[in-house]
């Protein structure tokens, strides 16, 4: 150990007994640990509310069951594939559009390439001279939004979809949404119901797992009417929406967020299709989910900041009164209870090995069976329930939109989002603190 | 908006909590019910020991040397208290009443042993520790783990804990026999005068030279003891 080491580890170890002594002195829990188990109350018990919201929100309205009539009327739709180097999956994703089970005249796929530099271009070109229904175009890079604009401007279809270029539908997943629209005709926009394309990696499998949740989450917001985003795989909208409040925006690289934002600010419907199934692919390394959800997140803050007087406005429905405030909070509050944690821990091992240095006893492993020496505190039950809330919301979504999650992917997902979720909502916190923008690509 | 649902939902969030709350409060009863159970069953073998040595006035010196009278329910009801005292706090009533019960076998427990010894001439080794928990001793944690591991190590060592400030005249006239200054931690090793301030392992052993006299234990199995421990 160099001196510095030794150095820093006894003023350490002098902090840690100080701290000690002067709590114990105070013959007070330190403020730290108060306000600590204090905020994790809190987080737990708006937690458990809003699970038990959602589960009373199940029971009042189950989901239909999927059925086989057809829509009465087919709109013209047109499928929007914004890409940039999309080389390696743009194939597929525009196959499975060509495969959808819909009546070919009405249905026309718009490639929008942003400016790429890899062979997307080449290839959009080549799909579109072999597909009559395919469409090319090129553009200078300006963003995904723009991408969409592009493409909305360029098509008159009442129907406008979004595919992003890594994402592939089930071939009935238009019929679906159209007969939703159908059965809802104040619909002004669609969600889907959307799973990882063949997740295979541990990092794979947990997402599966959150996006089993997302769907249970996604239906029980429609119930609400309360539909939080628009998705770039496969959302569909009116063509009116965009002349009512316009195209996309920048939206701090969150287009789909802002835009279900607006809708609700300006009172336009937004439903989930919970039997229209897309497939998406999924970041399949640490940092490139962190990089993914960065994004995410930070877009959501931002919009929060620029919608912020739908927070807690009746005026704006359970959208405003519930999933804003509710996903706020939930922001915040993951990052706190992560914070706590970490710090927790570390103080802990921190204090053991420097209570193992300066005792020179070895270090034991504690083998005490009987029930008595089990923490039954109060926040290990809540912690219990609320888990079990979250694992019946996923049993939900699995059997919504009837999905497979093996328990290998659950483990996948108890093992590591607790891990790196803190990462990206400090990343996020920070960036949307700083007005930093995040990156598209 | 369907305000009833919101409310609703508060009702059983609320709901859930209140019995998280009444399922961990009847646990710990149950703890400090266990702890009452286990402190009337040292009690009692103490006060039949007592009686068994006035009645018969000269015990068989060979079956106290190979079953000592001394309970090893005193270490396990221990690192019970502990527990007790980690989820209830240390200025909890009932745990209070408890420490005193507790101190108050602890010393009947040593008187008994020193007649034992005087009477069968056994060479027993015992530390008594005083420690705190009101914040003046910030060396009693450490100290606390360093007996906890000699005691599992030498399970002929036996250590009596006692928290210096309780309230307990029995403790009062123990700290005075053994002319204790008030500085914490405290040892007072085989009758021999107090040793003052926190004693790391090594040092506790070179102290009490009669831990060579005892056998081993090589699985310490339990980190818990009193004692600000």
């Amino acid at each position: 150990m160099t001196f510095r080491c030794k150095l820093l580890f006894h003023s350490f170890n002098i902090a840690v007994f100080y701290a000690k002594w002067y709590s114990k002195k105070m013959d007070l829990p330190s403020l730290g640990s108060l306000l600590g188990s204090f905020g994790v109350y809190l987080c737990l018990f708006v937690a458990l509310y809003f699970e038990v919201f959602l589960l009373l929100s199940f029971l009042e309205r189950q989901p239909e069951k999927k059925t086989y009539l057809k829509p009465k009327y087919y709109p013209t739709v047109a499928m929007i594939v914004p890409c940039y180097n999309e080389e390696r999956t743009l194939m597929q994703t525009v196959a499975s559009l060509l495969e959808l089970e819909y009546p070919k005249e009405k249905l026309s796929i718009l490639i929008i390439d942003d400016g790429s530099k890899d062979g997307t271009r080449a290839l959009g070109e080549d799909l579109a001279a072999a597909h009559e229904a395919v469409h090319f175009f090129h553009k200078e890079n300006g963003g995904k939004y723009t991408a969409l604009n592009f493409g909305i401007e360029h098509t008159t279809a009442e129907i406008v979809g979004c595919l992003d270029a890594d994402s592939f539908v089930a071939k009935d997943a238009l019929i679906e949404a159209v007969k939703k629209m159908e059965s809802e005709p104040a619909t002004m926009a669609i969600t889907p119901a959307m799973k990882v394309y063949r997740p295979r990696k541990a990092l794979e499998l947990m997402q599966a797992v959150e996006y089993t949740f997302g769907i249970f989450y996604k239906k029980m917001f429609d119930n609400l009417s309360a539909v939080n985003v628009l998705p770039g795989p496969f959302s569909l909208y009116r063509r009116e929406v965009f002349a009512k409040i316009g195209l996309f925006k920048h939206a701090h690289n969150t287009e789909d967020m802002e835009i279900a934002f607006r809708m609700h600010a300006n009172g336009l419907k937004i439903v989930n299709a919970h039997t229209a199934f897309v497939y998406t692919t999924v970041p399949s390394t640490v940092r490139a989910l962190i990089k993914q959800r960065t994004r995410w997140s930070q877009g959501f803050l931002q919009n929060t900041r620029d919608y912020s007087y739908m927070l807690f406005n009746p005026r704006f429905g359970n959208f405003g009164m519930l999933v804003l405030p509710f996903s706020l909070v939930a922001f915040f509050a993951g990052l706190y209870t992560a914070l706590y944690a970490l710090t927790r821990l570390g103080y802990t091992l921190w204090s053991k090995v420097a209570d193992l240095h300066a005792t020179g006893v070895p270090l034991q492993v504690t083998t005490q069976l009987s029930w008595f020496y089990i923490n039954t505190n109060m926040m290990l039950f809540i912690i219990l329930v609320v888990l079990a809330g979250t694992l019946t919301a996923i049993v939900l979504g699995k059997r919504i939109a009837d999905t497979e999650v093996t328990l290998k992917a659950m483990a996948c997902y108890f093992a590591l989002f607790g891990f790196v979720a803190p990462v990206w909502l400090l990343r996020a916190a920070w960036g949307a603190a700083l007005a930093r923008e995040s990156k598209w690509r | 908006m369907a305000w009833q649902r919101y409310f609703l939902a508060f009702l059983i969030t609320a709901a859930i909590f209140g019995t998280a709350f009444y399922i961990a409060s009847r646990i710990d009863s149950e703890r400090i019910a266990a702890i009452r159970s286990t402190e009337e069953n040292i009690s009692i073998d103490i006060l039949s020991s007592e009686t068994q040595f006035e009645l018969l006035g000269n015990l068989d010196c060979e079956t106290i040397s190979k079953n000592p009278v001394l309970s090893d329910e005193l270490n396990t009801l221990a690192s019970q208290l502990q527990v007790a005292e980690q989820n209830l706090g240390d200025n909890n009533a009932e745990v209070i009443q408890l420490k005193q019960q507790y101190s108050l076998l602890e010393i009947k427990d040593y008187v008994l042993l020193q007649s034992i010894t005087q009477k069968c001439g056994l060479k027993p080794v015992y530390i008594l520790y005083f420690y705190s928990n009101a914040g003046d001793c910030a060396d009693c944690s450490r100290m606390g783990d360093v007996l906890t591991y000699l005691r599992q190590t030498y399970p002929g060592l036996r250590v009596y804990a006692f928290d210096y400030h309780l309230d307990l005249s029995a403790l009062d006239t123990l700290k005075s026999l053994d002319k204790l200054n008030g500085q914490l931690p405290a040892l007072v090793i085989n009758n021999r005068p107090a040793v003052y301030g926190f004693q790391n392992l090594e040092q506790m052993e070179a102290l009490i030279p009669e831990l060579k006299t005892l056998a081993t234990t090589t699985a310490a199995t339990s980190t818990a003891s009193t004692s600000s421990q």
